[in-house]
């Protein structure tokens, strides 16, 4: 069968979300259920003394109060929070009486009632013996420089054609801590049923749950089972096991009782991940005609003592324009925080903020406009490893994005256009690339001569759509009645979960489904004798009398084997991309903003935003272009918005709640139009399907503060870009 | 968060009894919004608490006599959306759908919002030891004045407190000298709103002039021509559900061009609702222009202090006066 294009079509399960059908994993009910409540550290580092719980335990309703004692014997291994797959790294708080970040559980609380568990944590008292010092940031004196660097890329004599060039930058730029605020908190419920211990989390990764849950608190890997039916917003802050989750598993072991945590979101700012504080010095050179000669990028990331994230910001911004000549480093800087994370273009956001930055301070530098410099130096082939791009329409989504904005408006020269009341009017672009990744799956397939039909497979839906994308695929091979469809993800008891993240859901699961719907047909064909039959597959299985069909199938990404699938079994990361045996794959987009900021206040709106996304194949275009527009809502707020303020004097982050921590709200958005290039990339998948969700956001904040300096003349080289950045001299 | 009683009497003279019998850890709770918010966070720990939501005659909304007059229980979403209010008094109506979210204007009282608490993050954030705060602690000193102080006051702080008083409602009360109605175990009191709230001083944790077991019963405000050419304007770090780092409350009458009465307040910059007598002067006898309105919000900030992060505040509430002045000039002349 050729690949179609999809039409436009509703969520699967829109209807279910609206009415609240869709139970997530805090939601669904457990009887007999013991409420968890953590106490939170009070100190940054140090050790504690005494914990008095006598108070708590004579709340009504509090049943036990656990502390380290309890857990001493959890392992700490490459799947615990922190360690990202490392031996050595990683932290699992509560297992002895050393504190190593502000607000990690110290103390557990298990009640009859949740009112009653919040009682009992506020009436723990701990004694601490505070360390005489410690760090909370990178910029202070007791931050400690990795030796080892990351991600060193040289190609050609970057340095020699810098010293050469005539037209240069030489720019630092700063990116802030973010923290990802899904709705959905984190929460883990523990209970046993069928034999097994089955865990309910709201987890990108339910394998690795399951499987790294049992490494830790030592039972066997087939004894555990983790579910996690939807989760109410990942963006990478759920990729793992978290700090509570093997906390909560031994819990219930220990009481023989079901066990339900949900960490409050002030406690969340401490214990899950977040994007971590980063510097990005950028040297970019080119001759006078825009040629680019040289691109230098170092980086620091802020890093706790303990993890194992690694810093990956050069991956990225060498492929978006053809360098003859680069040379990237990224290093890490290790303080007393806690364990950053992924988050959304973990770190292409704040990659492509800084370099798409400096290349508009380069095209000022030129007399060039900043699209024209795009467009001159765009490449079909990857600069440092010299192989062809598997798909790249780039070029393309320039000129669209331009025609969409009215990019002919822009005057070269900052600060003159104005709005009829006097605000400043601003134009930006910037660009973006995120690797195209894919992931084993395995699949069983059943349709049944009514119509019915049902799919279990690995993935998770994180309101990505990802069911939506599953069924697109069914509908167009078999079919299928949308509403006769039974999708089941996101549990190891159906099949092994992969990661869901890094933007390969799509990839991954569509490939999966159409080969299965694939392999039915041809077993139908078989059966009925002909292939040439239109509408439902049931409607001909209806004819032969059989009940049902079923397949099993498994998918191997592209350059992979068999390990693939084992890994994949095993909860063991197993990904590709970017770099193929023929070719680099990645997917691309252009964004543009057009801010107006007030001259009496510095107030930067972001009036109008036009992206064109270059993913591939588009699975759901309502999906696809809700992506776009979620990532440049959310670059909005990374741009003038967002930031986990420190005060380091005590570690903490001191907005940490949903009034404090600003993200946009509606009257910060105004319009949003996204188109998308809807041209499928068959060399990398069967489905023809790049990605989507993280290239949405790459770029987009470089966008609005290029917009803010042509509307001001002010390079605000740090994010957010807040009213004092901009107040004076307007 | 604790366990504590709780009651909903039916009339004013009840509710101050429940009060009165339950002691010293009573409070009196209308929308919540602020109480509940606190107690989860530890910060405030009552053991009782009257209902006062269901009072019989607190919701009352008045503007026809020569006082408008608003009853301590009516909503914040309500008065936003009175229509006469909206036409003739604009500062107060946008002073309360500039305020919060729409969820929370609709369970928030205008009674509650006089005594809704400060945002400063080491009084919320910190209870349990975590952070040292005079307003919450008093006497363990302030852990804001030497920390990240972006959003605390410029105007009106001490020695021992900086936090700004977070309202927009009350800042709109204090340009337009509203009288605030008070029950007590003693019986009925008017409070000038001028004298409603304290500075900080030494005594950070004494924020308003009440009295233990005093209930708001009503909020007056005395008739005035100046309501229509009148606006609240706020500027904060997103377009709607923030609070002030600047705003300003202005009505004017303007006669012949030129400015006769002029009300103007402040908020989002000071540690109580700021009025400016200084602005007012300024402003007093001259034509509203652009340069008149910008030496009006400099004389208003005249006497303000800055702190490490919070310098721009200045700038900023002069010019957010400045436009203010602007857009209620304008409102004069249409
Ligand atoms: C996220 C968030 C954002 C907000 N944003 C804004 C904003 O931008 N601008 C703004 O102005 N406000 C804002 N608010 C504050 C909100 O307006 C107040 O919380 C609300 O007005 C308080 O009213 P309430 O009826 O809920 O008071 P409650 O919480 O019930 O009570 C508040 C206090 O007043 C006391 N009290 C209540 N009624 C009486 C009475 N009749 N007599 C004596 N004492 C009484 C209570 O004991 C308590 O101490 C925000 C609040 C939240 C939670």
């Amino acid at each position: 069968m050729t690949l179609s294009s999809n039409p436009d079509r509703p969520r699967v399960d829109a209807r279910q979300k609206v009415l609240g059908e869709a139970l997530f994993a805090a939601d669904q009910r457990v009887d007999n259920l013991l409420h968890a409540m953590t106490v939170p550290a009070s100190i940054a580092k140090g050790r504690i003394r005494a914990i008095d719980s006598s108070a708590a335990l004579k709340v009504p309703g509090v049943v036990r109060v656990m502390t380290f004692d309890d857990f001493a014997d959890i392992r700490t291994t490459p799947a615990s929070r922190g360690a990202y797959g490392q031996p050595g790294k990683g932290y699992q708080p509560m297992t002895g009486p050393d504190i190593v970040h502000r607000g990690e559980p110290v103390a557990l609380v298990l009640a009859e009632t949740l009112e009653a568990a919040i009682e009992g944590a506020e009436s723990v008292s701990v004694e601490y013996d505070e360390a005489a010092e410690f760090t909370a940031l990178m910029e202070q004196d007791g931050a400690e420089e990795e030796s080892e660097v990351f991600t060193r890329l040289d190609h050609g004599d970057a340095e020699g054609a810098f010293a050469g060039a005539v037209h240069k930058v030489d720019v630092t730029y700063r990116h802030p801590q973010q923290h990802h605020n899904p709705i959905e908190l984190i929460s883990t419920t523990a209970l046993f049923s069928e034999g097994k211990l089955r865990i309910l989390e709201g987890t990108q990764w339910s394998s690795a749950l399951a499987g790294g849950l049992a490494g830790m608190i030592g039972r066997e890997p087939q004894s555990v089972r983790a579910s996690s039916p939807y989760v109410g917003g990942g963006f990478g802050q759920k990729n793992g096991i978290q700090e509570q989750s093997a906390l909560v598993a031994r819990a219930a072991t220990i009481m023989a009782r079901p066990v339900k945590l949900v960490m409050p979101r002030g406690q969340l700012f401490h214990t899950a991940s977040y994007r971590p504080r980063s510097l990005h010095h950028v040297r970019l050179a080119a001759d006078a005609d825009g040629k680019l000669a040289a691109g230098l990028y170092r980086t620091e990331q802020q890093n706790s003592r303990y993890d194992g994230y690694n810093p990956l910001f050069g991956e990225t911004p060498p492929r978006m324009y053809g360098y003859p000549n680069w040379a990237g480093e990224d290093r890490v800087i290790r303080v007393d925080t806690q364990t950053p994370g992924h988050q959304r273009a973990p770190h292409e956001h704040p990659s492509s903020y800084a370099t798409e930055c400096a290349l508009d301070e380069l095209a000022h530098e030129l007399g060039m406009d900043p699209v024209e410099l795009r467009l001159a130096n765009d490449t079909d082939t990857d600069p440092i490893t010299g192989k062809p791009y598997s798909s790249r329409h780039l070029a393309e989504c320039l000129r669209r994005g331009a025609r969409m904005i009215d990019w002919g408006r822009r005057r070269r020269e900052p600060g003159t256009l104005r709005a009829e009341n006097g605000d400043r009017i601003g134009l930006g672009v910037a660009c973006g690339n995120y690797k195209a990744s894919m992931s084993p799956a395995i699949a069983t397939l059943r349709l049944q001569a009514n119509g019915v039909c049902r799919i279990s497979l690995s993935g998770h839906e994180m309101g990505q759509g990802l069911r939506s994308v599953i069924a697109a695929e069914l509908i167009e091979v078999l079919g299928v009645d949308p509403a006769k469809l039974d999708i089941r993800i996101g549990d190891t008891g159906l099949a092994p979960q992969m990661l869901t993240a890094g933007s390969w859901g799509t990839a991954s699961v569509a490939p999966a489904a159409r080969a299965a719907a694939l392999k039915l047909r041809a077993n139908l064909v078989e059966l009925i004798g002909r292939d040439d039959f239109e509408g439902p597959a049931h409607v001909q299985l209806a004819k032969t009398r059989r009940p049902m069909l079923k397949v099993e199938i498994d998918t191997v990404p592209l350059g992979e084997g068999p390990q693939a699938l084992d890994n994949l079994r095993r909860g063991l990361p197993v990904t590709t991309g970017p770099e193929y045996a023929d070719f680099m794959a990645f997917s691309w987009i252009a964004h543009f903003a057009e801010v107006h900021v007030e001259p009496s206040t510095g107030r930067v709106r972001t009036r109008r935003f036009a992206s064109v996304i270059d993913c591939g194949r588009v699975m759901n275009r309502r999906t696809t272009e809700s992506q776009v527009k979620g990532g440049v809502v959310w670059a909005i707020g990374a741009a003038l918005r967002e930031i986990g303020e420190t005060d380091p004097r005590y570690g903490r982050v001191l907005n940490n709640d949903l009034a404090e921590y600003l993200v946009p709200v509606n009257a910060d958005i105004d319009w949003i139009d996204v188109e998308v290039i809807d041209e499928p990339d068959t060399r990398l998948n069967l489905s023809g399907v790049k990605g989507a969700g993280e290239v949405a956001m790459v770029g987009a904040a470089a966008a609005i503060a290029n917009a803010v300096f042509n509307a001001t003349g002010k390079r605000i080289r740090h994010l957010p870009i807040r009213i004092e950045d901009l107040l004076q001299g307007l | 968060m604790r366990a504590f009683s709780y009651s909903r009497p039916r009339t004013p003279e009840a509710a101050v009894a429940a009060f009165t019998d339950a002691g010293a850890g009573a409070r009196y709770i209308a929308g919540g919004t602020t109480l509940f918010d606190l107690m989860k966070l530890n910060v405030e720990r009552p053991t009782h608490l009257v209902d006062v939501s269901e009072l019989h005659g607190t919701d009352l909304i008045e503007t026809s006599g020569d006082v408008l007059r608003f009853g301590a229980g009516a909503r914040m979403a309500d008065i936003a959306d009175d229509e006469t209010i909206k036409r003739e008094y604009p500062l107060l109506a946008e002073s309360l759908w500039r305020a919060a979210s729409q969820q929370l204007r609709n369970m928030a009282s205008v009674g509650g919002n006089l005594l809704q608490r400060t945002r400063c993050p080491y009084f919320r954030n910190g209870a349990g030891g975590v952070y040292p705060c005079n307003k919450r602690d008093p006497r363990t000193g302030c852990a804001a004045i030497d920390g990240l102080d972006r959003g605390q006051a410029v105007l009106g702080t001490s020695d021992a407190c900086t936090a700004v008083s977070p309202g927009d409602w009350p800042v709109a009360l204090t340009a337009l000298d509203a009288d605030i109605v008070v029950l007590g175990p003693q019986g009925n009191r008017t409070i000038p709103i001028a004298d409603f709230y304290l500075l900080p001083q030494d005594t950070p944790d004494r924020e308003f002039s009440l009295e233990p077991g005093e209930l708001v019963i009503e909020i007056r405000v005395p008739r005035t021509a100046a309501g229509r050419a009148s606006t609240y304007h706020k500027v904060r770090d997103r377009e709607s559900y923030a609070f002030a780092l600047a705003a300003a409350a202005v009505a004017l009458r303007i006669e012949g061009g030129q400015v006769r009465q002029a009300h103007i307040a402040l908020g989002g910059i000071a540690t109580k609702p700021w009025r400016s007598r200084e602005a007012e002067a300024a402003l007093r006898g001259k034509a509203p222009t652009r340069e008149n309105a910008l030496a009006a919000g400099r004389a208003a900030l005249a006497g303000a202090k800055a702190g490490r992060h919070n310098g721009f505040k200045i700038d900023l509430a002069a010019n957010t006066i400045a436009d203010a002045i602007s857009i209620a000039a304008e409102r004069s002349a249409s």
